[in-house]
């Protein structure tokens, strides 16, 4: 519904006004004031979000000219991981299900698209379909398929519960996927990832243009803005009210009449989707992996990026995803700024030490000292120069 | 028919270890309604402890000893990371409690080393005749050393002071508090119980082929021990961690033969399977207390 | 839109492109020529070594890819690039190779025995080495395998699985699993009269090269023969266990990893096992001895191996003693430094050839047909010029548990090939 605000300058410019569907301008000089409810919904609704949006996204896709190919291998995993985190923050946090299985969709989704995608004289299945899109929507749906199989427990069951049986569902898609060698490789020997190629040209290689890991940055950056804008859509809607709803009161939502059953299988498939297709992309940059990635570690890193990143939101998900998997990278530095940490794994203490133990203390301390994570950092630094210089 | 003797004792011996850790989880959980993901890091600190402790003074002291140090850890983890987060989600806690593990595992591990370490427990591979039967000793040990920490523990709990009060805080933190039990001390004193426990888990986690870096991963059977017991149950945690233990020996034993297509080690995933089963027939485990829900 | 935002935009697209300057590229990729007009491409350079023993050499880089944290071959991972360490130190004593002293100590990195990782962590060193001085794992090498040979990159494995052998990329030494096991199955009839025999591994490259080997020699023999397969850690060990018990074959062939190896040994002679274990040889470590297995590793054990032990009577083992000094002996050791010597062979005929690229390396590495091992393994065991089928090497030897040697084992059967070794016919690699 559109109403109009009959101010001066309004009926100066308009010629007729009437009471119809128009959407209406906002105020100038009155950024801020949102007349419509539309306007307050807008995806990017003030103007300083407009301009910040654009730089970063403009900034991510001038990067892979002015960076080194390791760092943008890198960029790309963390985008990657970014799209499984939004999908772990839309079952964990906007609808307050607390899932530790996330890993086992993980693997779901990149087994499904590597076997789609795989060589089909290889030693592991393949049925040598390359196309990019066939492979990622397979993946999701495959995995978003069993994300359905697993809501009913999700239903009946509720927080630590919850937490626990998503555990023994990791345990059990490990010993799966150590089993079935026909499609993992077996332990300890992997197999090798699905391969991207759009309308026959292969994207992991050198192309005329762009290197190799050029063009994967490029994909990653375009499918994680996609999916991105379509979670906060989802969240942005009557799927995301009930969600919250679901979070903060279930029963009282469910005598509201949001329906628990239905919005918890709809937040487990849609996370498990997400996986799926994270999962798919994740091993592309590298090229090979191994059934045993898909555990219990890998599930508490997703975890991880979504409270270090920031529960309900979507950009604090992208946050806490590149922070995790940069991390290893900026302690991997550390041993020329601190001479007491060697490089070496038999010292103590040693980088990958360091490493771990900054993970583990990191979780923590964000938790402690900070829990709305990197979103809610970001917050206070907006509140103050909002203020500013009203500070106080 | 021996050899069913064999496998049921070596599932005893297992599931003390899964009772021993699954009651640290759960007197932690009474207390404070969380669960800490930080047993496993416990256990395998308890069982370094031995480990480099059996050398100087014997096997037989270093394991009480082991037991302080492990109540200690407790008692700091819960005092620097626990004690601040109070009136939090629960959710949150358990995840910090995940970070915690993370942590103290890294210091741990590098106590191990990258060979295996052997805890110089007296009982090693040999066997002992019950019955006519041949079983290994060290499973006999560990049954019976749980036996006696349980009995002590419930002895704790019925007849002495702090016994009372920690059964009080589980059941209502606000009216214990009314009533003059310090909740703070409760809680420091549950954390260090679970810590204590967890080392003596640990203890014999490593007889027979030592510990290494891998061994903190045996602790997570002990997860779906305490849901089909009840996650609140003192009695369920025993009851469950024997029989997840059993279950898991005989799986162990007898599904290579009555079911290949199952894969090899599927013991391992058999707790989870059997937790789903329990949980499908009773939704809070097999002695838990059924939550109200309030809107 | 206004002016002020198509000066921004300017402004912006400005900036960009002076940023792209800044994209650097990796350790010299560009192809060059030295002052002793020695070709050079990626991972050489004029500059020395950090910590250099000649200042005035250059610098080779060679990569090392190892399990240094948390696999089942960490044990022997750190000694073998101890021992590298040591090797190539007294090769830059001696001047180094054709004025650049070789560095392997820059570039090291841990792979976890996980293929996945070892993927990762070889894509982030390849542009800075010339070669690799040590790949770990059969499974995890296959990883990489195809990235190897797209990029003529020569590497060193700390593996010994036949597939290695029609790999030109692959500098492997000593002889195969699959020929050592069967020289071990030959061995194991000889000496107790085995009937039936089992084959205990770990999936993949390593076990299951060596299960192919037992396999064919039990087949060349007539010999009753069984597979089991196990997994990695010395709880996943049950099923093993239980199928020596129930099956009780003469003698057990465990090809995994050392403390896995201890528990199966350990638990079937505690559970009535009675007959004897011969180990592949990275399933040792003297560490074993301390054990609860082991007073049954005294009594049934038996190691086969590609070359002697630590305490072996060569120059080549007496050169190794002296250049690593005191050190808690392990037989990494002695495979970290046999495995130097066909890349300094390999490097040193690359050198003559003036052309120390990456391409001029693997040229090099395929015209080599003897390599001198200084004593511990006869020079055509160094062939890499010819066919598989005839180049590769088919002795091993047997050792049995001893305390008082250095590393727990000394040799009891001295190099020697079976016939069924000897007759086999080489095409493909036996996994």
């Amino acid at each position: 519904m559109t109403t109009m605000l009959p101010t001066k300058r309004e009926t100066s410019d308009a010629t007729v006004i009437a009471p119809t569907r128009r959407r209406s301008k906002p105020l100038r000089g009155r950024p801020g004031m949102f007349t419509t409810y539309a306007q307050e919904l807008r995806l990017l609704n003030t103007r300083p979000k407009r301009i910040w949006v654009s730089f970063i996204v403009l900034g991510a896709v001038l990067l892979p000219f002015g960076v080194a190919d390791d760092w943008l291998r890198l960029l790309a995993v963390g985008y990657v991981a970014a799209i499984g985190a939004i999908g772990l923050n839309l079952v964990t946090g906007y609808a307050g299900q607390v899932t530790l299985g996330h890993a086992f969709f993980l693997g779901v989704g990149a087994y499904t698209a590597a076997v789609i995608s795989g060589d089909p004289d290889g030693r592991t299945l393949g049925l040598g379909i390359t196309f990019l899109p066939v492979w990622l929507l397979a993946a999701g749906v495959v995995a978003g398929l069993c994300g359905l199989l697993v809501a009913p427990l999700a239903v009946r069951l509720r927080g630590l519960y919850l937490a626990i049986v998503t555990l023994g569902l990791v345990f059990l898609g490990e010993h799966i996927f150590k089993e079935w060698g026909a499609v993992t490789g077996g332990p300890g020997v992997g197999r090798s990832a699905a391969v991207p190629s759009l309308f026959g040209y292969e994207l992991d290689q050198d192309g005329p243009f762009f290197t190799g890991m050029q063009q994967m940055y490029l994909l990653m950056l375009a499918l994680l803005i996609i999916f991105a804008v379509l979670a906060r859509n989802l969240m942005r809607s009557k799927v995301g009210r009930a969600f919250a709803a679901v979070r903060d009161r279930d029963i009282a939502a469910e005598i509201m009449g949001v329906g628990l059953t239905k919005h918890k299988a709809l937040a487990f498939v849609v996370s498990s989707f997400y996986a799926g297709c994270a999962g798919a992309l994740f091993y592309t940059v590298t090229g090979f992996f191994d059934p045993g990635s898909f555990n219990l570690l890998l599930s508490v890193q997703f975890i991880a990026m979504v409270l270090i990143g920031g529960v309900a939101t979507i950009s604090g998900s992208i946050m806490g995803a590149l922070f995790i998997m940069l991390l290893p990278r900026f302690t991997q530095e550390l041993p020329s700024l601190l001479p007491v940490v060697s490089s070496s794994p038999t010292d103590f203490p040693n980088v990958f030490q360091v490493e771990s133990v900054l993970y583990g203390l990191l979780i923590i301390g964000f938790l402690i000292f900070e829990p709305r994570g990197l979103f809610g950092i970001w917050i206070r630094i907006r509140n103050y120069w909002k203020g500013w210089p009203f500070t106080y | 028919m021996s050899e069913l003797v064999e496998v049921v004792v070596r599932g005893l011996g297992t599931g003390s270890v899964y009772a021993l850790l699954a009651l640290g989880f759960v007197v932690i959980y009474r207390a404070t309604r969380v669960i800490s993901f930080a047993q496993p890091a416990f256990m395998v600190a308890g069982a370094v402890a031995v480990s480099f402790l059996s050398d100087e003074i014997g096997y037989a002291l270093a394991v009480p000893v082991a037991v302080l140090v492990g109540a200690a850890l407790g008692l700091a983890v819960e005092r620097t990371t626990i004690r601040p987060m109070i009136g939090k989600p629960v959710f949150v806690i358990a995840i910090i409690t995940l970070g915690v593990d993370v942590v103290v595992r890294v210091f741990v591990n590098a106590l191990i080393g990258t060979d295996v370490r052997q805890l110089g427990d007296p009982w090693g591979l040999e066997t002992v005749s019950v019955l006519g039967i041949a079983v290994q000793q060290r499973f006999v040990a560990s049954f019976v050393v749980t036996g006696l920490v349980v009995a002590a523990l419930f002895a704790f709990l019925r007849w002495t002071r702090y016994g009372l009060a920690m059964r009080a805080v589980a059941l209502d933190q606000e009216a214990s508090m009314a009533q003059g039990v310090s909740v703070g001390k409760v809680f420091a004193l549950s954390w260090a119980l679970a810590g204590g426990l967890a080392a003596v888990a640990g203890a014999f986690v490593g007889t027979g082929s030592g510990i290494d870096q891998t061994t903190y991963i045996v602790a997570f059977a002990a997860l779906p021990a305490i849901i089909l017991g009840g996650i609140d149950s003192i009695v369920g945690a025993v009851v469950g961690g024997l029989g997840v233990g059993l279950v898991q020996s005989l799986v162990a034993a007898y599904q290579p033969d009555v079911a290949p297509w199952l894969g090899s080690n599927f013991q391992v995933v058999t707790p989870y399977l059997l937790m789903l089963a329990v949980l499908l027939a009773r939704p809070y485990g097999l002695f838990g207390t059924p939550e109200v829900e309030r809107v | 839109m206004t002016t002020r935002r198509t000066n921004t935009l300017a402004l912006l697209l400005a900036a960009s492109f002076a940023v792209t300057a800044c994209r650097a590229e990796g350790n010299g990729s560009e192809a060059s020529e030295d002052e002793g007009g020695i070709q050079t491409d990626v991972g050489v350079t004029s500059e020395a070594c950090p910590e250099a023993v000649n200042a005035d050499n250059g610098c080779i880089y060679l990569g090392t890819i190892s399990d240094l944290t948390e696999g089942p071959f960490a044990p022997l991972a750190v000694p073998i690039v101890a021992a590298q360490k040591a090797f190539w130190q007294r090769i830059n004593e001696q001047g180094g190779i054709g004025g650049y002293d070789v560095d392997v100590t820059t570039y090291v990195r841990d792979n976890k025995y996980n293929p996945e990782v070892h993927n990762q962590v070889y894509q982030e060193i390849k542009g800075e080495v010339l070669a690799l001085a040590q790949t770990l794992g059969s499974p995890t090498t296959a990883a990489i395998l195809e990235d190897l040979k797209a990029s003529d990159v020569v590497a060193a494995p700390a593996a010994w699985t036949s597939a290695y052998d029609f790999e030109d990329v692959i500098l492997e030494s000593g002889t195969n699993y699959c020929f050592e096991a069967m020289n071990s199955v030959d061995w194991a009839v000889r000496e107790f009269g085995a009937e039936n025999v089992m084959a205990v591994h770990y999936p993949g490259d390593y076990g299951g090269d060596a299960a192919g080997g037992v396999e064919a020699g039990a087949q060349a023999l007539g010999v009753e023969y069984a597979d089991v397969e196990t997994g990695q850690g010395t709880t996943s060990q049950g099923g093993a266990i239980q199928a020596i018990l129930s099956q009780q074959p003469d003698v057990v062939f465990v090809t995994t990893g050392p403390a896995d190896a201890a528990a199966i040994i350990g638990q079937a002679t505690a559970g009535g096992f009675g007959g004897a274990f011969v180990g592949t040889s990275p399933t040792w470590n003297p560490a074993l001895l301390q054990s609860p297995a082991a007073p049954a590793l005294k009594a049934a054990y038996y190691q086969s191996g590609p070359w002697a032990p630590f305490g072996g009577d060569t120059p080549g083992h007496q050169a190794m003693r002296d250049a690593l000094g005191d050190v808690t002996p392990s037989d990494g050791h002695t495979a970290g430094w046999i495995w130097s010597y066909p890349m300094k062979a390999a490097l040193e005929a690359a050198v003559d050839n003036g052309d120390l690229t990456r391409a001029g390396l693997l040229e090099a590495v395929k015209g080599l047909d003897t390599v001198d091992y200084e004593g511990i393994l006869p020079e055509a065991a160094g062939n890499y010029a010819a066919e598989p089928g005839e180049a590769a090497f088919r002795q091993s030897l047997i050792s049995k548990v001893d305390e008082a040697a250095p590393t727990g084992v000394s040799v009891v059967e001295e190099l020697f090939a079976s016939e069924a070794a000897e007759s086999y016919e080489f095409s493909g690699p036996c996994f």
